[in-house]
Order: structure tokens, then sequence, then C-alpha cells
């Protein structure tokens, strides 16, 4: 007993119980939940059984039916788009943005912050607010390409389906930019400044001093932002809830979207907690990737 | 060039980005001010031709906000203390080593929280009422938004601790400190700004939580804002200057709070305290 | 011990008798109920009034969201939370009644003296019925018709006292009116893909022959290309295949549209925000002489079957059904009663558009019943959505739409 308070106060100990609550309380809030998920793909689920976990088993039944119906391939592909899309764009907003406000100028940091409260803001609002921007007859948005003359009649961004998944894309864009590049802008600061100096001694320049200091320098914040944003961009729900609904014909559906529609709308549990199994593993690359990036952290 | 209009230059640059970047934040507030029939002209007015004013007051009124935001508050007042006690310890040490079984906590800690709230919701919502724990729905709420936000807290933290130098902390050990000791009184203290303003981030986005208080809260006197807002939209609602008049006033408060602290907050984050 | 621990229990008893009897009088039974309507609406309403009486019954009130309402009913179903009452949309009655998640309360209506069921129009109390029995009672009904703008008939050239009564009349008119560069669409309706498409869709297949259980007839396929040639000429702007009825009809009320297919739930926004002279009529059909149909909207009352107190539950549906008769001018919806007469409410508008609507819900079909509703109508707005948006033609849409709900149907 002494030993183990010991232990608890001064070694090992005191690492693992640190370590083991928040895990275990994870495991319990999250883990069982995603559990659930992963049991109900194999079972046939009947609406009024959510209650209880021995349903009927079905094997990879609800799997076969899933890759069955047409949808689901351009859904998947949609899911691609949505996701290399928003994450490219986000990246190369904040990361431009990070850099911009990297160079001194006055009134530069506090001009920065107003660039976090798209972060402030809940989805729900966000989702409202373009939503009403986008409209196409009375929308904001497409009054401002007309007047500039980039376009001649207007974008139908929510029903044309040409346009409608691209619609959330912008406002996903959006909202995740600050995320970006708040973090971003913590990367590049941790850049030791002598560095710089060394290589504009050395006759760098800009694009040279950028890709041989700030990129490498950068490797573990991009590997961090890019797990993060693929996790928070698979998340993404209430920008599609609120402005297109997956439509029009789904062509603005994503697996996340689609998940909760097949669960909740048409109260096909079974199948939308397969698709929900599909998303994890999506995120279990990503994690990966995460994982790895902090392989190259420097301890301060 | 001189340094002058150098800087001068980038000013404009950053305030022509501002104000392209804040647009659909200032679109929200000429909305809320719009009348009925001015919402739907077109070409439509940027700034409102007779601004109705009393609207915030109305709907503050109507829709009974006091309430709403006092439980947003408590709602992710609890979280954030959820979040920051359990999640410290824990970004610390994976922070302080670095082997495969720190490697396995991180990628446990990331993978669990792959799926939106919406379909996380009806297995918590069941395990909940098994243990009666709905019979405390705020309570309830509280932990279930922790378990979802926890892990990008921890992911924040950690790097800020991984930026406290190990050696102040083995020379702490050293001088006769125990483990708990060095904890508390070095790395603690030198972590503090970075854990602020992780927990800022983290209660921003509880104030904003909407599916989980959507489902456990059934009690009208309990339930946030989001769901009271969300309860407005409704399928039969395109009252949009009333809709924006409520985001507004449930946005404004933290938005206020946000820029009078955001210098703060950003010369925390930049200043290499998180990194 | 035995002895000992009853005696603790008893005492524990006494306490909980005592401390419930501070917080309500000890036979009050409460009983919960949740709906969709704010507080301008019935439900939140009659509960006030209901408590005010002091019937030994107190009711206590949840508003729940339309797109949450079957969600959040099965999961509390499932883990013993129900309610006691519901109000659930009439097509997705059937899903809880054919798994005996409601109450039968034939039994009950047949004793009862408030409510009987010869005094419901044929439509809603079928949507309420489940093989043979009945598990609800009609809270309302609604349907929809053709709104149009007086003043742009005038400003057009067409007569404001003939709106249109035929499918291509309707197109002729649509044509006249669009007037792009006023903003002015002819014809504002909802194509979206949730139960607001299918609501649209279902009058104008069955008015031509088709119906949900037949949905590729030739009725059907000419009905979507009709639908079809509105969207392709922009006679009809193309959010409508995202945007529901209400939202729609709010581009009709701004003067931005000169008709607009909608319901009676329209009528005081209209009332208030429609700077014009305004008419009703009844739906067109597909040639004249054809046969009407309409849509049948609205929620039922129904019991959980898991209530611990059904009889004090059916009182407060006893109570509900008593006040049907202030349902339109309080709150501006359409009773499910045929013994009802609804009185004038003093403005013009609306007492014309009642008429319409009144007749207009003579005939008004129920969408089912079918305990797989959610997945037909899937079917339907997808079909609706692929040939809107020229993926596919009305007759490959709806052919597909018919296998699907063939395989529904079994």
């Amino acid at each position: 007993m002494k030993r183990f308070l010991s232990s608890m106060i001064d070694g090992r100990g005191f690492d693992i119980g640190l370590v083991s609550l928040p895990l275990a309380f994870l495991l319990t809030l999250s883990g069982l939940p995603l559990l659930y998920n992963i049991v109900m793909s194999f079972q046939e689920v009947d609406m009024f059984s959510l209650g209880s976990f021995w349903r009927p088993f079905v094997g990879l039944k609800n799997y076969r039916d899933l890759f069955a119906q047409p949808e689901t391939w351009p859904i998947l592909a949609n899911t691609a788009t949505f996701v290399a899309a928003s994450i490219a764009g986000q990246f190369l907003v904040g990361f431009g943005l990070a850099l911009f406000f990297w160079t001194s100028f006055p009134g530069a940091s506090w001009l920065r912050g107003l660039f976090l409260v798209s972060w402030v803001m809940p989805g729900l609002v966000v989702g409202a607010i373009w939503n009403w921007i986008l409209s196409g007859d009375f929308g904001v948005l497409n009054f401002i390409l007309r007047e500039t003359g980039l376009i001649d009649g207007n974008i139908f961004w929510r029903s044309d389906p040409g346009f409608s998944l691209w619609a959330v894309i912008i406002a996903n864009i959006w909202l995740g930019t600050s995320f970006n590049m708040i973090l971003l802008s913590v990367g590049l600061s941790a850049i030791p400044r002598d560095l710089y100096e060394a290589s504009e001694l050395d006759g760098a320049n800009v694009w040279q001093r950028f890709w041989t200091i700030t990129l490498p320098m950068m490797r573990s914040s991009i590997g961090a932002i890019m797990a993060l944003g693929l996790i928070f961009t698979l998340q993404q729900f209430d920008l599609f809830a609120a402005i297109t609904s997956g439509g029009p014909n789904n062509a603005s559906n994503v697996t996340q979207y689609w998940a909760w529609d097949l669960s909740f709308r048409q109260y096909d549990f079974a199948k939308g907690a397969t698709i929900s199994v599909i998303m994890i593993a999506f995120v279990m690359v990503a994690s990966v990737v995460y994982v790895r990036s902090t392989r190259h952290e420097v301890r301060g | 060039m001189s340094n002058v209009s150098r800087d001068r230059l980038l000013l404009a640059v950053a305030i022509i980005l501002a104000g392209i970047y804040l647009f659909p934040l200032y679109w929200m507030y000429i909305t809320t001010i719009k009348s009925g029939s001015e919402m739907f002209a077109t070409p439509p007015t940027f700034w409102p031709t007779d601004p109705q004013w009393q609207i915030f007051g109305n709907v503050w009124q109507s829709r009974n906000m006091g309430r709403y935001i006092w439980n947003s508050l408590a709602i992710a007042c609890g979280a954030v203390c959820v979040i920051t006690v359990l999640g410290v310890g824990c970004a610390y040490v994976l922070a302080r080593y670095r082997n495969i079984w720190v490697d396995i906590g991180l990628f446990l800690i990331l993978m669990l929280q792959v799926l939106p709230a919406s379909l996380m919701v009806t297995p918590i919502f069941v395990g909940f009422s098994q243990i009666g724990l709905l019979n405390y729905p705020r309570l309830a709420v509280i932990l279930a938004i922790a378990a979802k936000s926890m892990p990008f807290f921890v992911v924040l933290v950690r790097a800020t601790f991984m930026s406290v130098p190990q050696e102040l902390e083995e020379a702490a050990l050293v001088d006769g400190n125990s483990r708990v000791g060095a904890f508390f009184n070095i790395v603690l203290p030198l972590a503090r700004n970075g854990i602020l303003v992780s927990a800022i981030l983290i209660f921003m986005q509880a104030f904003g939580e909407f599916v989980y208080s959507k489902s456990m809260i059934q009690a009208v006197e309990l339930q946030p804002a989001s769901v009271g807002l969300n309860s407005f939209m409704g399928p039969n609602t395109n009252e949009w200057n009333n809709i924006m008049a409520y985001a507004a006033i449930y946005v404004t408060p933290i938005l206020a709070i946000f820029v009078l602290l955001q210098r703060r907050i950003v010369s925390g984050l930049t200043s290499g305290a998180l990194k | 011990m035995a002895i000992r621990g009853s005696a603790i229990l008893g005492a524990l008893a006494l306490a909980g008798v005592s401390l419930f009897g501070l917080a309500a009088k000890a036979e009050d039974v409460t009983i919960s109920v949740w709906s969709l309507d704010r507080d301008i609406q019935p439900a939140p309403n009659l509960i006030s009034d209901f408590n005010k009486l002091n019937t030994g019954i107190k009711v206590e009130y949840r508003q729940i969201q339309f797109d949450d309402v079957v969600s959040e009913a099965m999961r509390a179903y499932s883990t013993g939370q129900a309610p006691d009452i519901i109000a659930v949309d009439n097509p997705e009655h059937a899903l809880f009644s054919s798994r005996g998640a409601f109450l039968d309360l034939t039994d009950m209506i047949a004793k009862s003296t408030v409510v009987k069921t010869s005094n419901y129009f044929p439509g809603p109390l079928a949507s309420t019925m489940w093989d043979g029995k009945n598990y609800g009672l009609p809270k309302a009904t609604n349907t929809i018709a053709l709104y149009y703008n007086k003043d742009m008939f005038k400003a057009k050239g067409l007569d404001p006292d003939k709106p249109p009564q035929t499918w291509d009349e309707l197109v002729d008119a649509a044509r006249k009116l669009t007037d792009p560069a006023a903003n002015v669409y002819g014809l504002a309706f909802s194509a979206k893909a949730n139960e607001e498409g299918t609501f649209q869709f279902l009058p104008w297949a069955q008015m031509a022959g088709g119906g949900y259980e037949h949905i590729n007839s030739d009725g059907a396929v000419k009905a979507l290309d009709i639908w079809k040639t509105i969207m392709t000429e922009k006679l009809a702007s193309p959010d409508t295949l995202t945007r529901g009825q209400w939202d729609s009809t709010g581009t009709f009320n701004s003067g931005n549209a000169a008709m607009a297919i909608s319901g009676p739930w329209e009528l005081d926004r209209m009332v208030s925000e429609a700077k014009f002279d305004w008419g009703v009529a009844l739906l067109p059909v597909p040639e004249l002489g054809a046969e009407r149909s309409s849509a049948m909207g609205d929620f039922n009352w129904a019991i959980f079957s898991n209530t611990q107190h059904p009889a004090e539950a059916f009182k407060v549906l006893e109570y509900f059904a008593s006040q049907d008769d202030r349902m339109f001018k309080d709150f501006g919806q359409l009773p499910a009663r045929s013994d009802i007469a609804i009185p004038e409410t003093g403005v013009p508008l609306k007492d014309e558009a009642l008429k319409v609507f009144v007749e207009q819900l003579k005939f008004a079909k129920p969408r089912g019943p079918h305990p797989e509703w959610p997945k037909i109508s899937k079917a339907i707005q997808d079909a609706i959505q692929a040939a809107l948006t020229g993926q596919m033609t009305s007759k490959d849409a709806l052919d597909q739409a018919a296998e699907k709900i063939k395989a529904v149907l079994g």
C-alpha cells in the first residue's frame, strides 16, 4: 500500500494515474458508443430494439446491401471531394493568412484575432447564415458575383447538382480557416528567427527560405492540422443540414449526413451504423498520419 | 519602399482580407435589423433603409433568451471543467514520454472522436438512460460534450507541454521535489497560458453544442440557446430577421469577450506557449 | 431482519409520500405530452387551459421539432422514457401502431361521450387506424391548394377571377406571369427531398390516376413531366428543389412568385405580409372533369402503450377533442371534423380562402397508412429529384421508384 502510494506521488504510478482516468472516461463515453455502432452494423436492427444490445446477427448482409445501392459510390466520391477540397482550401487560406500576419506590421496581431471568430460561431448559426447568403434568388453572394461581372445569371448554389457540394465546401472552408490559421501561426512563431537570418546571409531568396526552412520546420504542425482537419471535416454535419440537406438528388450528400439520414429519416439504423464503420476506417488512416507526424516533434 | 508605406500597405490588405472574411457576420447583423420585405428585396440592400432596432428586445423577450443563455453558460463551464481536470494530466503524460504506449494512447484518443455527434447520440442516450443519468440532463450533456471535445484539448495541451523544457522539471526533481510537486509547482505554471487558451477554445465550442443537448434535455427550462434557436428555426419558419436576431444575441456576448481577450489569446498562442 | 427491513421501507414510503404531497396534490396524476406546436399553436394553449381546470390531472408539455418527432419518440420508447401522449405526423402513425407502440383506443372511444369516430373526416380518421382498430385521434387536418396573386394576373392580362383550372392552363399562366427582369417566377411550390416533396407530388399523381402503389402509371409520369417543364423553363425558382413549402410561399408573399401551391397554415402570415390582392383556387386537374385529389396533412394524437395512466391520458385527449371548435378561430388550423361548422373570422380574404380549402379537403387522401411509409416516401422523393435535376427521364425515375416501393410493399 505504501509502495503504491509513493509510486502514485513519485513514480510511474503518477503518470499511469494521470493517463488512465481520462482514458477510462473516453473509453466509456466514446468507446462504448463506437462499439455499439460497429456491432449494430452486423445486426438486424428493429427500430424498437434500440435499447438492447442483443439483436439477430446477419453477418455482412448490411454491407452487401449498402454497396448494392446505386447511390453508395457517388456519395463516397462526394465525401472524398468534400474532405479533400475542404482541407486543401482551409489549409491554403489558413497558411496564407498565417504567413501574411507573420510579417509584423502595426495592427497585425489585432486583426489576426478577428479571423478567429468563425471558431466562436456555433455550427447551427453558421449554417443559417450561409444558407441565407447562398440562396439562389435573394442570396447576396449571387448579387456580388453579378455586380462584379463574374456571372451573368444567378447560380443556384443550393439546388444545382453541379454546385451544391461546392456551396457546402465554401461554407466549410470559411468555418475551418480560423482553426488552421491559428495552429499554423503557432507553428510559425516557434521557428527560430536566426535560422532565417543565417540563410538570408547565404543569399537564399524568399521562396528558397520557405521551402528549406519554413516547411520542414512546420512538419509536425502540418501533420496535426491535417489529421484534426480530416476529423473535423468528416464530422461536419450542421452545414449540410442547414444548406442543402444533401440534395438535390444526393448531389451534395456525404457519408456523415447520409448515415444520419438513413438512421433517423428512414429508420434504417443498421445501414446508418454500417456507413459509420466505413468512416471509422477513414479516420484510422488519419490517426496514423497524426501519430507519425508527432515522431518529428522536437521537445523544447 | 519605405518601412512606413510598407506597413500601411500591409495594414490595408489585412483590413480588406478581414472585411471579406467577416462579411458573413456582417450579413447576419444587417439581416437582423431589416424589415420582412426588405430581406427578400432584389437587389439586396447593404444598409437597411428602415432599421428595426426593437427586434433585439422583442426576440429576447419572446424567446426567453436569458434562461437559454444561462443554460448554455452552465453547460459550457461544466464541460470545460471536466475536460481541463481530466485532460491536462493526460496531455502532460503523453508529452513526457516517447514510446509505443504513447503512440497507442494518441491513436486511441483520436480514433474515439471519429463519429459525428449525430451518430453517437443514440448509444449515449441508451447508456445514460440505463444508468439513470438522464434525470440530470445537464450533467449528462456535460459529460457527453467532455468526451467529444477532450481529444482536441489533449492534442493542443500536449503541444504546450512539449514546449516546457524538460530540464526544468528534472532540476526540480533533483532539488527534492516529488513528481507531484514538480508537476504542480514547475510544469503546470509554465504551461498555464496554453492550457487557458485551449480551455477558452473548448468553451466556445461547448457553448454552441447542439446535438446532445437537443436529445438529452427534454425540459425547456434546462435547454441551452442552441436548442432554443433550433426550435425557433423549425421547418415552418423563414422569419430570417428574427432568426438572425436570435443568433446575433446568442453569439455577440462571446464575440465581445473574444474581441476583448483576443490579443491575449493570440499572443498566448503564438508566443510559444503553445506549439 | 425482515421486519426491520419492511419497517424501514414503510418509513421510506411514508417519507416519500409526504415529500410528494408537498410538490403536488396527492391524487394528482402527471401526464406528459409531446408535440411540435409552438407557443401560438394549439397544444401548449390547450394544455394550460386544461391545467387550470384542476381535474386532478396535471399535464406537462414538451415541444419537439418536426424532424425529430419520430427519432425522439422511438429512442424514448425503446428506453422506457416515452411520454404518455404524442402528436405524430399522419403518415408515420402506422409506423408506431403496427408495432404495438401506441395504445389501442377502440374500446375507450366506444365508451366515450365526447369522441365519436363518425364526427371525423374519413381521410384523417383512416390515418389513425391500423388493422381495423383506432390508435389515435386526428389533431387537425390540412391540404394544399393554389394561391394566386390577383394584381399580377391583371397586370399580365389574365382574368383574376378565372384562376387556372387544368395543368395546361397552370403552365400557360406561369409562362405569362414569369418575368425574370422583375424577379418574378410564375409558380412557387416545393420539390424538396423530404416528406414535403412527397406531400406536394402525390396529389398530382393521384389526380391522373396514379398513387403510391402504382407510382409509374402514365398519369404520374405526365404529372412529373409537367413539373419538369416548370423547372426547365424556369417558371419556378431552381431552389424549389431544396426549399420547403413555407420558404417557397414566402417568395409569393414578397411578390417574387405569382402563384404558390401550399396549405392553410400560410393564411395568417399572408394576410399580414402580402401587399396585394390574392385568392385561392382548387388544385388544377389534368383536364376538365378529371377526378380531384389532394394531399392530407397534419398530425394525430396518440397514447403510448407503455403509459402508466391510460384512462387519464385519454381524458386529456377528450379535452383536446372538445376544443376542436376553437382550432380555426384561435390557431388558424382546420379541425378534422365534419360536424363542426367553421365560423367566419371577419377577415374577408381568409374567409374566402377557407371555403376553398374546406372544398379541397373533401378530396384529401391519406398517405398510406403503411408502417414503412418513410421508405415509400423516400423512393418518391428520389424519383422527383432525379427527374427534376435532369439526371433521369420522368418515366425511368418513376419506374425505379415503383421498383423500390414494390420491394417495400412485398
